[in-house]
């Protein structure tokens, strides 16, 4: 009777409002449980790959090579232990999610992996041929922007756990590449840049200053040179080839070079000028899938004052990270002026094995035009041939050393950035070899080793 | 992995065998329910009553369980009881009074063939006749 | 001759289902030998065969309840088994005696609701005794009275016997007496002032997980009153009713102690080992089992406090699956919901299942979705599946009334006193 069908109503009505809740609770779990699952002791992630497959990052820790293995990418790849936060692992955690919750934890076939473009091979041959001495190498593919070498020293190989972290060398648990350095030489790239752009080819290649060995500025700035009998006169094309320091200075203080110009230029490379704690808050990065690189920085006030001509020769306060040296190489290298942003991951695929993103080649906008992209080419390549011919033999490369002076000029980095010219085997890179003295390791052999390892 | 599977579905087998073992229930509770109620049944001219459950409120509100719609009946108006098979009829405090065979009661016992006079309208009290 | 057969099969298929689970325990289950798997197994078969051959004895209108009962707390008899590797529990498998021996107590107690409508009075001194009890023996604001060798939670108690309360006043809704202007049922005014005591009585001991229980115990039983064919049932009541509740929601929320509040709103993930340390623990464990689970006594989640009555739910769902977890909770949900397929025949039992009904619906929900943080977590019991005796004998006791509604009589107090030792007529 309708008394009693009230009864049930009330009822229907508690068990129906439970019912839902318990239905929104299972699609709850259901979705959320990979969240939840990342908080559990017994959670694996899935592998990391390079590009000949071979294993660089395994969630359930079996990989069963030697224990310094993974030395030459350890603090690239990183692993999800949380100490290195600036890693391709940390960085692209969520990528790894080897759980669904159809097969609970119990999952042993799960494929969720990343493929990264590296080549394992040529960065340990690159790390074997610092010798010990610390730096770090990159190269890439500036056509398609695979990144396939980033090693730097010293590293770690994470496996083996964070034994004595306090007493590790400082820059163990970074990738060296990602970040800021003194430029050195290799900034002369830039400038010469700069002053293509400003005055144009012929308009440069009109200029010629002399060296004496050191240069006075207007405002009494001594520069001096690393050759202390002066190059004499020298056209912009020999003055890249001795890396004559009061050829920049002079170049940098001439009439016809603004400082507005000049700093407009500099941004427009990426350089971050004049940044001071006031006026920005937040640092700019090169995002490389999710790994944060470096962005350049220098301080630029007056062309005629010591501090800026030195900041343009790459000493000083001019801080570059050798990923960006290595990508302003390739818009050189492509002739466009653009960049070929670099990645790493080739492609993701989830826990079955599906293919979930696959990279794309992206390029900058453009940084300069395509006649100072042509103009630099030649410069460097002259530079190359003339220069280089027998450190790196085998390889038409495009080149320019620098050497920066760090710790107040009491230890010296030898750089090299540069690039093949060459269609079928198109790598940009950029080496630091830091306090060269102190080491047999040489930069050009290095680039030499990776670069025959590569083209294997 | 398999096993647990099959013990969830002879759970639901189960849950659905215990379902449908109380839906027989309720059919011969029907039949026990019959017992208890003597087998009544209310009906007028129109329409007859089913006497479901062992409290019933005969009234023109709505809510009522045997609605009669009619001016002269009160909203609540006589409850019928029955406890071991015999019915009992109670006025609830109607305007128009409960007269069974033309009697006016307050609380009395029901007998096959009663018939119940509510205001204008008239209920008999019968064995329950097979549709 | 056709009950008979349906009793079997319902017979066959529970003891199947027991067979399966145990026949999981054996293949996937962690155990160092054999002879625990037996052990559990032979109590559990017995029981069943026990239970089925006492039952006809007792000549019930129906068994499907008493059939589900038996599957539960069976059913749980296993899982607490299992927890972190098989074994025999002797304390939930005497609990779940008293479960069995409860329900039928419920069961003889409410079939006729004639001769309880006259004893009402008994359940509100039952309550307030209770209250007493709590206030004196348990310890500083706490709901337990340690007996040394077991612990009793008597605020359990309370909620059968406030059902009862409730569903015993429900015939008095005509005996309205007028108090100056007002017309007042004297019933509804007491079973109103017993809830508010009792509400009142758990806040001040901080039990926050069981006033809800009684609040919907009591608002159950309020629609039901105020529905009651001789009430004079409005919208306009309904409509006050609605609004003072949802506006007294509001003010509690708005107006609850910090630390409420801090339960309401907190995001447990920002420090998993601080206050969300067993929620945090308990969907992990869920999301470590996926949908079929770990296998039986896998699960580490027994090495976390509650494991066996706050989170069961979640433990269940490590080591059997979320899948067998929730259909478990349905079959808990198709024992209060027989009354829909089976409806009771009067009143009084309605009124009384709609209350055990709300009961384990809240209780249910404030312990799996307490436990697994979509309500703030108040570490209340899961009626059956959670270890605990109070728990267990209340919840019994509230089946009993579900099985009493099902089969109830309906002969006069009086005359049954008279003819005293005739047998009395079963239906």
């Amino acid at each position: 009777m309708k008394s009693i069908k009230r009864c049930q109503l009330v009822m229907t009505l508690f068990l129906l409002v439970f019912l839902i809740c318990l239905g929104v609770l299972t699609a709850r779990i259901y979705k959320d449980a990979s969240f939840y699952i990342t908080h559990s002791e017994n959670y694996r992630l899935g592998k990391v790959y390079d590009r000949n497959k071979d294993v660089l990052f395994d969630g359930t820790n079996k990989i069963d090579k030697p224990v310094d293995y993974l030395i030459d990418v350890g603090n690239l790849i990183g692993d999800d232990k949380g100490q290195m936060e600036n890693t391709l692992v940390s960085q692209n955690i969520s990528k790894l999610n080897n759980y669904t919750f159809n097969n609970g934890i119990e999952n042993k076939n799960g494929k969720a992996a990343i493929y990264t473009t590296l080549d394992h091979e040529a960065n340990r041959a690159a790390y074997n041929a610092f010798m010990g001495a610390d730096g770090c190498i990159a190269a890439y593919n500036y056509k398609t922007g695979e990144l396939l070498v980033c090693t730097s020293l010293p590293n770690i190989d994470p496996r083996g756990g964070y034994v004595g972290i306090e007493n590790m060398k400082s820059g163990t648990l970074m990738s060296k590449a990602l970040y800021g350095t003194v430029p050195g030489s290799t900034q002369k790239v830039s400038t010469v840049i700069t002053a293509l752009e400003i005055l144009g080819q012929e308009g440069l290649y009109a200029k010629s200053y002399s060296c004496g060995g050191y240069f006075i500025n207007d405002t009494g700035g001594k520069i001096d040179c690393h050759n202390s009998w002066g190059h004499g006169k020298q056209n912009i094309q020999q003055a890249v080839e001795n890396s004559c320091n009061p050829f920049f200075a002079q170049l940098v203080q001439d009439s016809d070079m603004p400082l507005e110009s000049i700093i407009e230029m500099y941004t427009k490379l990426g350089y971050d000028v004049n940044r001071t704690e006031e006026t920005e808050t937040e640092q700019e990065y090169i995002d490389i899938d999710g790994i944060q690189c470096f962005k350049a920085s220098t301080t630029l006030t007056d062309t005629s004052e010591f501090s800026t001509q030195w900041g343009c020769i790459g000493q000083g306060e001019t801080l570059v990270s050798p990923i960006q040296l290595m990508m302003w190489q390739s818009a050189i290298a492509n002739g466009t002026g653009k960049m070929t942003m670099p990645y790493l991951i080739e492609t993701v695929t989830d826990v079955n094995g599906n293919v979930t993103e696959r990279a794309k080649t992206k390029y900058s906008e453009q940084i300069f035009s395509t006649e100072t992209a042509d103009s630099v080419k030649q410069i460097l390549l002259t530079n190359g041939a003339n220069h280089y011919q027998y450190s790196i033999p085998g390889y038409k490369v495009a080149i320019k050393s620098g050497t920066a002076q760090v710790k107040h000029g009491a230890e010296e980095n030898a750089l090299l950035v540069g690039f093949v010219d060459d269609e079928s085997f198109p790598i940009a890179f950029c080496v630091v070899l830091e306090n060269k003295y102190s080491t047999p390791a040489v930069a050009e052999n290095i680039v030499t080793t990776m670069l025959n390892n590569l083209a294997d | 992995m398999e096993t647990i599977i099959y013990s969830a579905a002879l759970l639901a087998i189960c849950g659905i065998v215990l379902l449908f073992t109380s839906y027989l229930e309720n059919r011969t509770g029907e039949k026990v329910w019959k017992k208890v109620t003597d087998n009544m049944e209310l009906a007028d001219e129109a329409n007859i009553y089913n006497l479901e459950c062992d409290e019933i409120l005969i009234g023109r509100h709505a809510m009522a369980d045997i609605r009669i719609q009619d001016m002269s009946v009160s909203r609540y108006h006589a409850i019928l009881n029955v406890t071991d098979g015999k019915w009992m009829i109670t006025d609830i405090g109607s305007k128009s009074g409960v007269f069974v065979n033309g009697e006016a009661v307050r609380h009395v016992r029901l007998y096959e063939g009663d018939v119940i006079t509510l205001g204008n309208r008239s209920l008999i009290f019968r064995k329950r006749v097979n549709r | 001759m056709k009950k008979a057969l349906t009793y079997l099969i319902s017979c066959v298929f529970v003891m199947a289902v027991h067979g399966s689970m145990l026949l999981t325990v054996y293949n996937n289950g962690k155990y160092d030998s054999v002879n625990d798997v037996i052990t559990l197994s032979a109590a559990v078969i017995l029981l069943d065969a026990v239970y089925f051959a006492i039952m006809p004895l007792f000549k019930q209108r129906t068994y499907a309840v008493d059939f589900m009962l038996l599957l539960i707390l069976n059913m749980s008899m296993i899982f607490q088994s299992c927890f972190g590797g098989v074994h025999f529990d002797m304390k939930h498998f005497i609990t779940m005696i008293a479960a069995l021996v409860s329900c039928r107590i419920g069961f003889m107690l409410c079939r006729n609701h004639r001769w309880i409508q006259t004893k009402k009075k008994f359940f509100w001194a039952g309550i307030g005794i209770l209250l007493v009890v709590i206030f004196l023996f348990t310890g500083d604001r706490s709901m337990w009275i340690d007996l040394g060798f077991m612990s009793i939670q008597p605020s359990e108690f309370i909620k059968p016997l406030l059902v009862l309360a409730c569903a015993t006043s429900i015939g008095e809704q005509q005996n309205r007496h007028k108090v100056g202007e007002i017309n007042i049922v004297y019933d509804n005014v007491i079973i109103f002032g017993i809830t508010a005591v009792v509400i009142l009585f758990q806040w001040w001991c901080r039990d926050l997980g069981s006033i809800p229980t009684f609040a919907a115990i009591y608002a159950s039983c309020f629609f039901m009153r105020i529905c009651y064919p001789k009430a004079k049932f409005s919208r306009k009541t309904l409509i006050i009713a609605g609004s003072v509740v949802g506006v007294a929601a509001i003010a509690g929320i708005i107006l609850a102690p910090a630390y409420v509040k801090a339960r309401l709103f907190a995001d447990i993930w920002s420090n998993p080992t601080g206050d969300g340390y067993q929620q945090t623990k308990a969907l992990i464990s869920i999301a470590e089992g996926g949908w079929f689970g770990k296998g039986p006594g896998y699960g580490f989640l027994h090495e976390v406090f509650a494991y066996e009555s706050d989170i069961v739910f979640a433990t269940i769902s490590e080591e059997w699956g979320l899948l067998f977890a929730i259909m478990t909770v349905l079959m808990l949900l198709l024992i209060v919901a027989m009354p829909l397929v089976n409806p009771p025949r009067s009143y009084y039992h309605g009124t009384m299942c709609a209350g055990v009904c709300a009961a384990f619906t809240t209780q249910m929900a404030l312990n799996i979705f307490g436990s697994c943080n979509m309500i703030p977590f108040t570490g209340v019991t899961l009626p059956f599946i959670s270890a605990g005796g109070s728990s267990m004998v209340t919840s019994g006791l509230m089946i009993g009334m579900i099985v009493a509604a099902q089969s109830p009589v309906f002969t006069n107090p009086k005359k049954s006193k008279k003819k005293g030792k005739q047998k009395r007529r079963t239906v």
